[in-house]
């Protein structure tokens, strides 16, 4: 863990002082009176209320999109992923073409597409209910994904010994059933770290959601600049930029930390 | 719901998506080219020891790892913007700015992905075998020369697969470029959905665009791959 600790506090500490040292050489002797402004709207950006009062926006709004795309995500890409290891060419052929064909999609394309694939709204048992643009979003994000989880899965299962199959059946277990009981149980640890990086990966794209119209950090950041004024814009996306690596670095260092002792422990 | 694919026929359209797809692969190709030299700078700076270099490099890497590329994208376009540099045309005489919205998407592709190279050839590099580096050293070789002329050839072989996604995620990525009104493949598509209202079919049509691109590239590099080939070190 030691030197996973040391990259963690130079990483920090390193890209603070850069960040800083950006932020001075734009902005000068002005740096003072920016950095007060920028940092009053901290609970804009944060939140999307201006004093924490509601957690509908902003950077909030970006890490509830992710959670959310990842368990939607989480579930398709399993389907698929089972798919895609099947015995039968019919499960399996159309399995792979989806991981494929979204596995190669743009996501920003992806969101566009949902945003005009999607109705309105749906009748749900009689009733209305309307699909926001933070549920397009969600499933525009959740779609391509799904593909890197369905791989994530079909690698995992694929590094466990052939022989706890083998075992598995000739104890007379079904194929699903091995899956359930005895592969995915041991393929878990091994996926650990590959899904950590997908989700970190998901939510970096979570930036890209501010073409739906959802109020996230980038749509919050745009109303701050069209108030504030054009010239503080570099200060607010320098902020932004800080924020994001504060979510997703820890991530990335967790999970080296826990893709090493995976590799101890086998 | 009916799809209607009937403005596609119109020349002006073709064009505009013709011209968009053009520029989306100058994008990426600039964008490849610079994620190359970052990646190989980099992973050199790691993988020899560099002094005084090793915790730039780190820090560089870790902070364009782990932030968006799309506000590195518009930082960059504000920031740059702001500096606002000029080039003199060879051609016309005129100035141009130096850091147009073209430009800006290529360096956010490069720092991007690039700093996802650094990781992907280093990994290659610590994957070339041991004994052919030691055999390198005990020939006479110095550590430069090794790393250049033995490591660093066998190393990208070893790292195809993964910078093949890499190259894959560039490409997609350069989507974005239509938020700084760049004129790529998507921004065409914006301008032919404002005019026609056909939304749904221009996304389709886009997306399928982008399988394309995406799919040819996957193709040359498996050529590249099978061309480059070194008989006993990958596969």
């Amino acid at each position: 863990m030691n030197a996973h600790v040391k990259i963690f506090l130079v990483g920090v500490l390193g890209v603070t002082l850069v960040l800083v040292a950006l932020f001075v050489a734009v902005y000068g002797a002005d740096s003072g009176a920016i950095l007060r402004g920028v940092a009053g709207r901290t609970p804009l950006l944060l939140s999307g209320s201006a004093d924490f009062s509601a957690f509908e926006g902003g950077f909030a709004a970006n890490i509830v999109i992710s959670l959310w795309a990842m368990a939607l995500a989480a579930v398709a890409g399993t389907a698929l992923g089972v798919g895609m290891i099947s015995q039968s060419a019919v499960i399996r052929g159309p399995s792979v073409l989806v991981m494929n064909v979204l596995r190669n999609s743009p996501w920003l394309v992806v969101l566009y597409a949902m945003l005009y694939l999607l109705p309105f709204e749906v009748r749900i048992f009689g009733r209305f209910v309307e699909i926001s643009p933070m549920i397009k979003a969600t499933i525009g994000l959740a779609l391509p994904v799904t593909a890197n989880i369905a791989e994530v899965f079909r690698g995992g299962v694929g590094s466990v010994p052939t022989g706890q199959w083998e075992s598995a059946r000739a104890l007379g277990y079904r194929r699903l059933q091995i899956l359930r009981r005895v592969v995915v149980p041991q393929a878990i640890p091994i996926m650990t770290p590959n899904l950590m990086t997908t989700y970190a990966m998901l939510f970096i794209g979570s930036s890209l959601v501010v073409v739906t119209g959802t109020h996230d950090v980038l749509s919050v950041a745009r109303t701050v600049i069209a108030s504030d004024g054009d010239h503080v814009a570099t200060a607010v996306y320098l902020y932004i930029l800080y924020l994001f690596f504060l979510f997703c670095f820890p991530i990335a260092i967790l999970t080296r930390w826990l893709e090493q002792r995976v590799r101890v422990r086998k | 719901m009916t799809l209607d694919f009937a403005w596609l026929f119109d020349p002006l359209y073709q064009r505009w998506l013709l011209n968009g797809i053009g520029t989306t692969i100058l994008l990426s190709l600039f964008g490849i080219v610079l994620m190359f030299v970052i990646g190989i700078v980099g992973a050199a700076f790691l993988h020899l020891n560099v002094r005084y270099l090793q915790t730039p490099t780190t820090i560089f890497v870790e902070l364009f790892r782990n932030t968006p590329p799309l506000v590195q994208l518009f930082f960059l376009y504000f920031m740059l913007s702001d500096i606002g540099l000029t080039l003199t045309d060879p051609a016309t005489g005129r100035s141009i700015p130096l850091f147009t919205g073209f430009t800006c998407v290529v360096l956010s592709l490069g720092l991007y992905n690039g700093a996802i190279a650094v990781e992907i050839i280093r990994s290659g590099l610590l994957a070339v075998p041991s004994q052919t580096v030691e055999g390198a050293r005990a020939l006479g070789y110095t550590r430069l020369q090794t790393f250049r002329h033995v490591e660093l050839p066998i190393g990208l072989r070893l790292c195809i697969p993964p910078m093949a996604s890499n190259i894959v995620s560039l490409i997609k990525t350069s989507s974005q470029a239509v938020l700084v009104a760049v004129a790529d493949v998507m921004y065409g598509a914006t301008q032919i959905m404002l005019e026609t209202f056909r939304n749904l079919e221009v996304m389709l049509l886009i997306w399928v665009v982008y399988l394309m691109i995406t799919g040819l590239a996957v193709l040359i590099v498996r050529r590249i791959a099978t061309t480059v080939r070194i008989p006993g070190y990958g596969s």
